[in-house]
């Protein structure tokens, strides 16, 4: 299994935050014989990969299984379905779409056609509360035969490798980071290592909590995608980082302040082999860091992210170049961190 | 024939306003099995006649989709673009397309990401100005591939919902050319002894200027435009929109030939095939207003198939409809009335 295979796999299941047994339940068929897994509580998922040596600092990766989505909140009398989002999502990059139900059904979001609007009701983008699901219902009582209140729906997006390198689908936040981990489990470790694919990120980073309380790091490695900005008509530090230009290490974003000698180990670590890397040029976003450097006794942690654009809609685009870099500075900074 | 196949083909292939050459051949094949004379006019359009006793009557829906064009390179793999057709500027972000260049090229429309939306930006629908596709490519090999002028279309999910309602892109007006099809075969079948010309044409999304043109060496006594109109969904006015299932919905408007709409109301009744009735106070919006132009004038009757979210990647129709355009559409023709002649009823 190649790593952008098991990236498809992992992104077509439907996970999102709470719900995130389909990608639990891939991960551990996939892992090798003789390593171990346990599952929490929360449903986080630990394993523990032995490595030719015993570390000297306890390293923990991490990445997080949950995808944004919708969860269906109100059917009206007409049948339609009201939802409200899990993570954040942009109303724009629902309208026009099709979303698959947990009970199987394929629905779409649409708005009063463009010819029907009055004044500038065709230039507006109304907030999640007013969009609703249409399934062809005919009426509230045949809507409820098939969906229940707090059932989830996720994106419809086919897995797309264009433009030379790049891969688009949905919910790469943060299944590229669960295939990563997954390839690492597979692959002969210098050091044993502990993995925690986690839940409910993208409703608080709260699966994290646990996560870190279990394994009680010393060093924490956040493995995630980060937002590229790097689209026509952004300039400047608003790119806040670029697709192609290597992995993401971050230095603070809007929930974390990173550990300043971490942060200086793996950028100077990627320059001394060779391995494009980069920062952020904002502070934005967050990720499961959050949570874990506070946990229990506190840890150090890092994140490496790949740079993603159009996060959090069905077409999350990244570049497999990135990707390849990521693991290459994996390979050569793990044993670093361990040692 | 199969119509939700038939539905499926015509609405996989691109057909945007100017570019309907693919799609015109997967309609001609489909067509040509039930007519005696097959031809494609020099604006693209399609014609196909049964051949039969006068007076003739032309059937008319639209082969093209709204879509966009592309404007200029946009530096680092982007292209801007503008419209091509009443396109909803509210569906684009994110959007998955596909740019017709020299080669196909897969693209997305760029959106902006919510932590560089300027404040006073939200809740606002992007201008086409601001938007551009995202191709990944180089601008080396996007610039020998795509040029100014290309057009881009949009990429479907596909969706079968509840209660037989299928949802695509380009339903508009792809269903009324299945619909056109489907009455050729009925025509077939009981051996229509009428001349009908079936005409599917071009640019109706950028201001029709294909369905005059297209029916001015045809020597007819009445046309029919078949094409669709709203179904009502959330938030629209009852007044303005039929419903979905319930028929097809027959025209009426200033500019529409008041004996053959209630020809074909009666011919409805007549053989138990349900139908609504659409209100329009002045034109049409669709070929209708074209065709009424046409050489010295000609009676014209339009048939809308309800729609729902016009104009969107979600175009939303039911078959049932559909067989129902058609089985009227055959039925108006076979009833050989003396509307369809020009005169009173």
């Amino acid at each position: 299994m190649t790593l952008f295979e098991d990236i498809r796999i992992l992104c077509e299941l439907p996970g999102v935050s709470g719900r995130e047994e389909p990608v639990r339940e891939y991960i551990i068929s996939q892992l090798p014989e003789g390593v171990s897994c346990e599952t929490d509580a929360l449903g986080n998922l630990y394993v523990e990969k032995k490595g030719a040596k015993r570390p000297k600092n306890k390293v923990v990766l991490f990445a997080h299984m949950d995808e944004v989505g919708l969860m269906i909140t109100y059917i009206t009398d007409d049948g339609y379905l009201k939802f409200d989002e899990i993570g954040g999502i942009d109303p724009a990059v629902l309208i026009g779409r099709t979303v698959r139900l947990e009970c199987g059904l394929v629905g779409v979001i649409a708005l009063k056609a463009l010819h029907l609007c009055e004044g500038d009701e065709d230039k507006k983008i109304p907030p999640i509360r007013e969009l609703c699901i249409d399934i062809g219902a005919k009426d509230r009582a045949e809507a409820e035969k098939h969906v229940a209140l707090g059932s989830y729906a996720v994106f419809r997006s086919d897995y797309v490798e264009f433009g030379g390198s790049r891969v688009k689908m949905k919910a790469l936040d943060d299944r590229f980071g669960c295939a990563l981990m997954l390839d690492l489990i597979r692959s002969d470790l210098e050091y044993d290592t502990t993995f925690v694919f986690t839940v409910q990120e993208e409703v608080g980073a709260r699966g994290a909590v646990a996560g870190a309380y279990t394994t009680a790091p010393d060093i924490a490695v956040i493995l995630e995608t980060t937002t590229a900005g790097d689209i026509c008509g952004v300039e400047g530090e608003r790119r806040a980082c670029a697709l192609g230009d290597g992995p993401v290490i971050s230095y603070m974003d809007r929930g974390t302040v990173y550990d300043h000698d971490l942060y200086r180990l793996a950028m100077d670590t990627a320059k001394e082999n060779g391995i494009p890397a980069q920062t952020k040029t904002l502070v934005a976003g967050g990720n499961d860091a959050s949570s874990i450097q506070r946990t229990g006794a506190g840890s150090r942690v890092l994140a490496i992210s790949a740079p993603t654009r159009y996060l959090h809609s069905p077409v999350d685009v990244l570049d497999k170049n990135d990707v390849e870099n990521m693991q290459k500075l994996l390979n050569v900074l793990l044993p670093k961190l361990a040692q | 024939m199969d119509l939700t196949n038939l539905l499926k083909d015509l609405t996989s292939v691109p057909g945007v306003s100017g570019l309907e050459d693919k799609v015109a051949r997967v309609a001609m094949d489909a067509l040509a099995p039930y007519v005696d004379e097959l031809y494609k006019t020099p604006m693209g359009a399609v014609v196909g006649t049964i051949k039969g006793k006068g007076p003739a009557i032309v059937l008319d829906a639209h082969l093209d989709q709204i879509g966009l064009v592309v404007t200029a390179y946009g530096g680092n793999g982007f292209l801007r673009f503008d419209k091509c057709g009443g396109m909803d500027p509210r569906i684009l972000s994110g959007m998955e397309v596909t740019v017709h260049g020299t080669e196909d090229v897969y693209g997305i429309v760029s959106s902006i990401p919510p932590h560089l939306a300027k404040k006073e930006e939200e809740g606002k629908a992007k201008p086409f100005k601001d938007l551009a596709i995202d191709t990944g490519l180089s601008d080396e090999e996007l610039e020998k591939t795509v040029k100014p002028g290309d057009r881009v279309s949009l990429k479907a999910y596909p969706a079968e919902l509840l209660n037989g309602q299928v949802a695509s892109v380009a339903m508009d007006d792809r269903a009324g050319i299945v619909a056109l099809i489907r009455a050729a075969e009925l025509l077939k079948e009981a051996d229509c002894d009428r001349t009908v010309h079936f005409q599917f044409t071009v640019r109706e999304e950028v201001g029709g200027q294909a369905a005059a043109a297209t029916a001015y060496n045809i020597n007819a006594h009445a046309a029919i435009a078949v094409d669709v109109s709203f179904a009502r969904t959330p938030g629209v006015d009852s007044r303005d929109a039929a419903l979905i299932g319930k028929g097809p919905m027959i025209g009426y408007a200033p500019i529409l030939d008041k004996p053959l709409f209630e020809r074909m109301k009666s011919i409805a009744e007549e053989n138990e095939i349900p139908y609504q009735i659409e209100i329009m106070h002045r034109g049409t919006g669709t070929h209708a207003d074209e065709l009424t132009n046409s050489k010295a004038g000609l009676p014209v009757g339009l048939i809308s198939i309800p729609l729902k979210y016009m104009h969107t990647t979600v175009e939303t129709v039911t078959m049932e409809d559909i067989e129902n355009t058609a089985r009227l559409l055959a039925a108006t023709v076979l009833a050989g009335t003396t509307a369809l002649e020009g005169g009173a009823v």
